[in-house]
């Protein structure tokens, strides 16, 4: 690494020390359990757009992605778009609008518990919550180890130890000031990400000659595209993939409809409609919330597509090539090449930045819905006790699986997991979600059915069809003697694209076959 | 356009600054909507 390490070490050090003074910030104001699961409804909106979005990027967003916009090109843009109209407008104007108010009527503090009250199902809050609890720690373990490959490669720690001092210091600030806490630095961080953004895409213009020459440098070099990449349908870098290749089929269902519209049932982002006063606070948080995702995604895929431009021009070769092979290395390869040094040093402040603030909300959801949604209500049936405390230990508990998770896990895994968490979430969740906000008609046995559909069809699939897991899983080779049980493009088309269909029609069918919810309750739901 | 030839891009590129303006005037427009639904439960 070209920086040197004091300069790093100290830029780091103050950075830990701020963090800790919100985490301490966030303890001293945490005193009901409302404070802790959802900041006590009061949430400053800033705060709020600043947090869902950092939350909403980790590292692998950025790196990972943009890394893939170098291999793939600017079609990825379609999946900052979709970030922004689905992933923020629609999110907070039409979702979290009724989240907020059914959630506060329904005294829900957390996503799983918004849908089983709803509903009137401690099934739904409980399973729901085990799900969360099973699956996320290996959406957190990944992003745990990005942060700690950071930690790594630029201090020269150990990585074993690099994962272990990253999970205490966010652990400290979670387990202690809750959701307060989690928000807080979750604005810092967000802040340190949007400076960092904003800087690189400014260099990366200014470094390659302008806006226009840049994009036109880009799309002169499309001849230049490996073989391999042209056969699968790749066209050049400023050019959609042949409609219907394998390529296209990457693109558009696993990134940009996958990841584009999985967003919306993401329990960690979900909780936070429910934290502030009204709906104005939506309404204002949409100003930061727009400009903060174009600035994060939008330039992570325009910079990484025009890396090309850069590697050719100093280099002779593409981006892949340059990074050895690996996506994952283009975004980093190229900051440390093509950046000054000062700049290095505050991205990958950006970088650990943006892998702290995912990391913090993934250990609060994950024991909150241990604790509180599976454990209190389920196991429990909503018995009062020590709620927080023993969504303390969950939380301790949840954060073991992902170091554990973390130590254990082929680096080859990091897109793969956060397809399967997102995916997994979007069939599960998202029909009964919606239904729960905007389909009075929706009965509980239609969101059972639905729930149980989305989530075993989309394991089904990751595990038996979709050949990207289904083939290193091996579980269909095991049992039926061949990798993939259906052959050609159904092997490349992601499970949301087939699971999340199948739970709405069974969502729809199920509901119109059973009785409806009774009027009192949906008045207590949605008022008169 | 913009020194990208094919449309399904530059069109991506421009929405996505658009969206994002968009999402800055609903901001403004709504700037104080929404604040008399501030019951408590």
């Amino acid at each position: 690494m070209a920086v040197s390490t004091p300069v790093l070490g100290i830029v780091v050090l103050i950075y830990m020390m701020v963090i800790f003074y919100l985490g301490w910030l966030g303890y001293k104001k945490t005193q009901m359990t409302e404070d802790y699961m959802v900041a006590g409804r009061k949430m400053n909106p800033y705060v709020l757009a600043i947090s869902y979005g950092a939350t909403f990027i980790s590292t692998s967003a950025i790196v990972g992605f943009g890394g893939a916009a170098g291999a793939l090109g600017m079609g990825l843009l379609w999946l900052a778009l979709m970030n922004i109209l689905v992933g923020i407008f629609l999110a907070f104007v039409i979702f979290g609008k009724r989240t907020r108010r059914i959630g506060l009527k329904l005294g829900a503090v957390t996503f799983p518990e918004l849908l089983g009250r709803r509903y009137q199902s401690r099934f739904i809050q409980g399973f729901s919550g085990a799900l969360i609890g099973l699956f996320m720690p290996l959406y957190a373990g990944i992003v745990l180890i990005g942060g700690a490959r950071f930690v790594e490669t630029t201090l020269n720690i150990n990585y074993d130890v690099a994962v272990l001092i990253l999970t205490v210091i966010v652990a400290a600030y979670v387990i202690t000031g809750g959701l307060i806490a989690v928000m807080y630095t979750d604005a810092l961080q967000g802040a340190l990400m949007f400076l960092g953004m904003a800087l690189l895409l400014a260099f990366t213009y200014v470094n390659l000659g302008g806006v226009v020459e840049a994009h036109q440098a880009l799309t002169n070099i499309a001849y230049l595209v490996p073989e391999s990449l042209q056969a699968g349908g790749h066209l050049g870098w400023t050019a959609m993939p042949v409609f219907g290749s394998p390529i296209w089929w990457n693109l558009v269902s696993t990134l940009v409809l996958g990841v584009g519209i999985g967003v919306l049932a993401q329990p960690q982002l979900a909780v936070r409609f429910m934290t502030v006063r009204n709906d104005r606070a939506l309404n204002r948080a949409l100003l930061v919330g727009g400009p903060f995702i174009l600035m994060m995604t939008g330039v992570a895929f325009t910079v990484g597509a025009l890396s090309n431009v850069y590697f050719f021009e100093k280099l002779g070769v593409i981006s892949v090539v340059a990074a050895g092979g690996n996506t994952d290395l283009i975004i980093p390869q190229y900051i440390n090449s093509a950046m000054p040094e000062l700049f290095v040093v505050l991205f990958m402040l950006t970088l650990l930045a943006a892998a702290m603030s995912t990391m913090s909300s993934q250990f609060h959801t994950m024991g909150t819905a241990i604790g509180h949604d599976f454990y209190r209500e389920f196991l429990k049936k909503g018995e009062l006790g020590q709620t927080i405390n023993i969504t303390r230990i969950a939380i301790a508990v949840t954060i073991l699986v992902s170091v554990v998770l973390a130590y254990m896990l082929p680096i080859s895994i990091i897109a793969t997991a956060t397809a399967i968490f997102f995916g997994l979430c979007a069939a599960s969740f998202l029909p009964m979600y919606v239904g729960a906000l905007f389909w009075k008609r929706m009965t509980k046995e239609g969101a059972i059915a639905s729930m149980l559909v989305g989530a075993f069809s989309s394991l089904f699939w990751l595990l038996f069809v979709h050949a990207k897991e289904a083939v290193p899983f091996g579980l269909s080779q095991a049992i039926f003697g061949k990798a993939t049980l259906l052959s050609g493009t159904w092997t490349v088309v992601d499970p949301i694209i087939v699971a999340t269909p199948l739970a709405f029609l069974t969502a729809i069918v199920v509901s119109l076959l059973t009785k409806p919810i009774p009027q009192k309750h949906l008045e207590n739901c949605f008022g008169k | 356009m913009l020194g990208i030839d094919d449309p399904q891009i530059w069109i991506a590129y421009l929405l996505c600054f658009l969206s994002a303006i968009g999402c800055i005037i609903y901001g403004m427009i709504h700037w104080n909507d929404g604040k008399e639904n501030e019951e408590a439960c």
